[in-house]
């Protein structure tokens, strides 16, 4: 999982904080803890990290106890040291402390970049915060990798959760005029990504030449905005 | 003009430089915007100081990010023949596309191709009449009033029949059988994918090209061109791409097949004034002809941009060329008629694209309609479900009479009646003594319901001009000599279609000179 803290806690900060143990902030787990969970004692996260390993597979699935962990603590506000949990040498490796696991290489931009993601993340108006909601992690869309500044999202990735074209195509199939069906574009197989924005507003591209056609999208802006549906993905 | 800039280029070096300096000079006075090409620089050569001016404003790349063999600039249907080609010789071809989607203009164009023959000869087993290469490409001279480059238009009549077999065979292309005679055509030789749409054609060749092995990068911007001096070969290209800028260095050459500028409305104002800004267009957003611009700022020339053609037909509010609109262009050979809101024609139906276009804007009166029946639909290259679905959106008004039809489209019937009634003659008598229409036999009376009507009005559609080709699709710089490793193909190009374009000659003209950019781009050492 990725890493991120609040870094405008300071410079002065910056040492202590990077040796930040739960126990500063928690003097006992078992009210953070799901019910059936089994008692945990521990001062930091290698507490966790005896039964929850690092995810290496990285599947397309909501993984709650790394959602639940980094909106809990990436969010604005409430930001805790990237290094509270885990380890990280700069352009080398990220890992997780008390695990020899390797998550990735991010360099000193990518872990500012990945703060300001997370922060986004746990509070936007984007499908990542919606995604963050539903325990949907970034690997899950971006495959294990460390995500960098540009990168995008396959299509098969999205399709994993949310059903293959054809069922997409037959939910937005619009009744008044079936072929206006933003899924069974005539512009052929479209990458998701054109419309829909993790990191930032979604915006309908048939809009762009279809200037009269009325139609919404999930986490979209002004006319364009429609109220998430908050269905589960299949 | 070969032979003429071979000559001019064995003048002096010094000349050179100061030509292309006062070349851009004056191009910078006639065009607009292009002070985003002058601030960046061309090439070698400061534009603004007096004559030490050879100071490079940006110099190559110390460092390149990557090395290609062939680069395409764009994924229309240029572009994809192009690669198609390229990588089919053994080059590793990548394509550029800027847009989010592929396909560009090509992708949402109307899906009608001109050739004289095709792989199931169609117009000989449905009667007809004749074709020829010849024929083709003496009505292509002749609607371009012989602006047109003879030896390249005989290259796009030549070529359209095997490009158009070749997608059929290779690619999967699915083509209407049906062929129809469109405006400034003398034979019955414009074909119709059954798509109804270019993407019929460019999932066809982009099914060839990634088959062997070229690829697409889409959100991949190129920003400049890079070429040393007058005398070099094109170095490579700088791109935006989403992780950031890059230059890539070409190994045997550029293509550039960009499209053309029909969404830049300074520019094409500022070649043509009377293309006016409240003109719609039916073109993607992506048709901005920057492209074009690099290349005349590294010496390419180019020619005939003044000359902008509408298509006639376009969806009167958003300038959307849809299914539809494609009717009133492909149902003429077949009886169509064009009606003013007065209920009367106004045109040769069989007119050109621009006598088309201006007839109706003479007529000020916004928007016209095409008056057609059911019995021309299918031979049209029409379906019965394309039109049902045009009515459900409320392209198409049924009717049952020429009366009824024209209460829907708020004419006066009477004169509705009136106009069809003398038509109708007019194809008995083989004659139009109104607009001397060249009447076939082919074309059926409007006699038997059900009578439909369809809203048009031009909207701009193509850029005829643009960079100066040779025959093996080579790019000419401003002295007539070839611009070593830089090809263009497409709308990007000019001198094909000379003032005016013909309905259908588009597709054909970039995919023929498409595949000739592609094979010699691979054949560079």
């Amino acid at each position: 999982m990725l890493v991120l803290s609040g870094g405008h806690a300071g410079a002065a900060s910056k040492d202590s904080a990077s040796k930040q143990s739960c126990a500063a902030c928690h003097s006992e787990f078992s009210s953070l803890l799901p019910k059936a969970h089994p008692p945990v004692t521990g001062k930091d996260v290698t507490a966790c990290t005896k039964c929850h390993a690092p995810d290496k597979e990285a599947k397309a699935k909501p993984k709650p106890y790394a959602a639940r962990l980094h909106l809990s603590h990436a969010q604005p506000g409430a930001e805790v040291d990237c290094l509270a949990c885990h380890t990280w040498k700069p352009g080398k490796t990220l890992g997780v402390k008390g695990t020899k696991a390797n998550l990735g290489v991010l360099s000193k931009e990518g872990m500012e970049e990945t703060k300001k993601i997370f922060a986004s993340w746990s509070s936007s108006k984007y499908l990542d915060a919606h995604h963050g909601k539903k325990n949907v992690t970034c690997s899950a869309c971006h495959e294990g990798k460390v995500p960098e500044q540009g990168d995008s999202v396959e299509n098969a990735r999205c399709l994993a959760c949310h059903g293959d074209e054809e069922k997409l195509a037959k939910k937005t199939e619009p009744k008044d005029f079936p072929d206006r069906n933003p899924h069974k574009s005539h512009l052929g197989t479209v990458n998701c990504t054109v419309c829909h924005g993790a990191h930032k507003a979604s915006k309908i591209y048939c809009l762009d030449c279809h200037k009269n056609f009325n139609m919404k999208i999930p986490f979209g802006e002004g006319p364009q905005a429609k109220p998430a549906a908050g269905g589960k993905a299949k | 003009m070969e032979k003429d800039g071979k000559n001019k280029s064995s003048s002096a070096t010094e000349t050179k430089k100061e030509g292309l300096a006062m070349n851009r000079r004056d191009l910078l006075k006639t065009s607009l915007g292009i002070g985003a090409v002058a601030a960046a620089g061309a090439f070698g050569f400061h534009l603004t100081g007096s004559k030490a001016e050879a100071a490079p404003l940006r110099q190559l790349p110390k460092k390149w990010d990557e090395e290609i063999d062939v680069v395409i600039v764009g994924s229309g249907f240029a572009g994809l023949a192009a690669a198609a080609e390229a990588a089919a010789a053994g080059a590793k071809a990548v394509i550029l596309e800027k847009m989010p989607t592929y396909g560009g203009n090509s992708i949402i164009n109307g899906g009608v191709y001109a050739s004289w023959d095709d792989e199931y000869h169609l117009r000989q087993k449905l009667n007809l009449g004749n074709d020829s290469v010849e024929q083709h490409k003496a009505d292509t001279l002749k609607g371009g009033d012989f602006y047109g480059i003879p030896d390249l238009v005989e290259i796009l009549a030549k070529g359209a029949t095997p490009a158009l077999n070749w997608m059929i065979k290779d690619g999967g292309l699915k083509i209407r059988q049906t062929v129809t005679r469109a405006g400034g055509h003398t034979a019955y030789r414009t074909h119709t994918c059954v798509e109804g749409v270019g993407r019929g054609y460019t999932e066809a060749i982009k099914k060839i090209a990634e088959g062997k092995g070229a690829k697409v990068r889409l959100g991949t911007e190129v920003t400049w061109i890079w070429r040393k001096d007058v005398n070099s070969p094109v170095a490579g290209v700088e791109v935006k791409t989403p992780k950031g800028k890059k230059n890539i260095k070409i190994k045997k050459a550029l293509i550039l097949a960009s499209g053309g500028f029909s969404r830049d409305i300074k520019m094409r104002a500022a070649f043509n004034p009377g293309i006016v800004p409240e003109f719609n267009c039916t073109n993607h957003p992506g048709a901005t002809g920057e492209m074009l611009r690099f290349a005349q700022s590294i010496g390419a020339d180019s020619l005939q941009l003044a000359f902008i053609q509408l298509y006639p037909f376009a969806e009167p509010e958003t300038g959307i060329l849809d299914t539809p609109a494609v009717y009133p262009f492909n149902g003429v050979g077949y009886g169509l008629v064009y009606v003013s809101k007065k209920g009367k024609r106004f045109v040769n139906e069989l007119e050109r694209r621009d006598v088309c276009s201006f007839a109706q804007i003479k007529l000020g009166d916004k928007p016209t309609y095409s008056i057609f029946n059911e019995q021309m639909v299918t031979k049209m290259g029409g379906t019965k479900e394309e039109v049902e679905k045009g009515i459900k959106k409320g392209r198409f008004i049924k009717a049952a009479t020429i009366a009824e039809l024209a209460g829907k489209l708020k004419m006066p019937a009477d004169v509705l009646q009136d106009t069809i009634k003398k038509h109708n003659q007019y194809i008995k008598d083989g004659k139009d003594p109104e607009y001397n229409k060249p009447m076939t036999k082919s074309m059926i009376l409007l006699e038997e319901g059900p009578f439909y009507g369809i809203a048009q009005w031009p909207a701009v559609h193509h850029t005829m001009g643009g960079l100066r080709i040779n025959k093996d699709a080579q790019v000419i710089d401003i002295w007539g000599a070839p611009i070593p490793r830089l090809y263009a193909a497409g709308e990007v190009t000019g001198g094909i279609h000379g003032s005016n374009r013909l309905g259908s000659n588009a597709i054909p003209d970039c995919i023929v000179f498409g595949r000739i950019a592609g094979a010699n781009a691979a054949k560079e050492k």
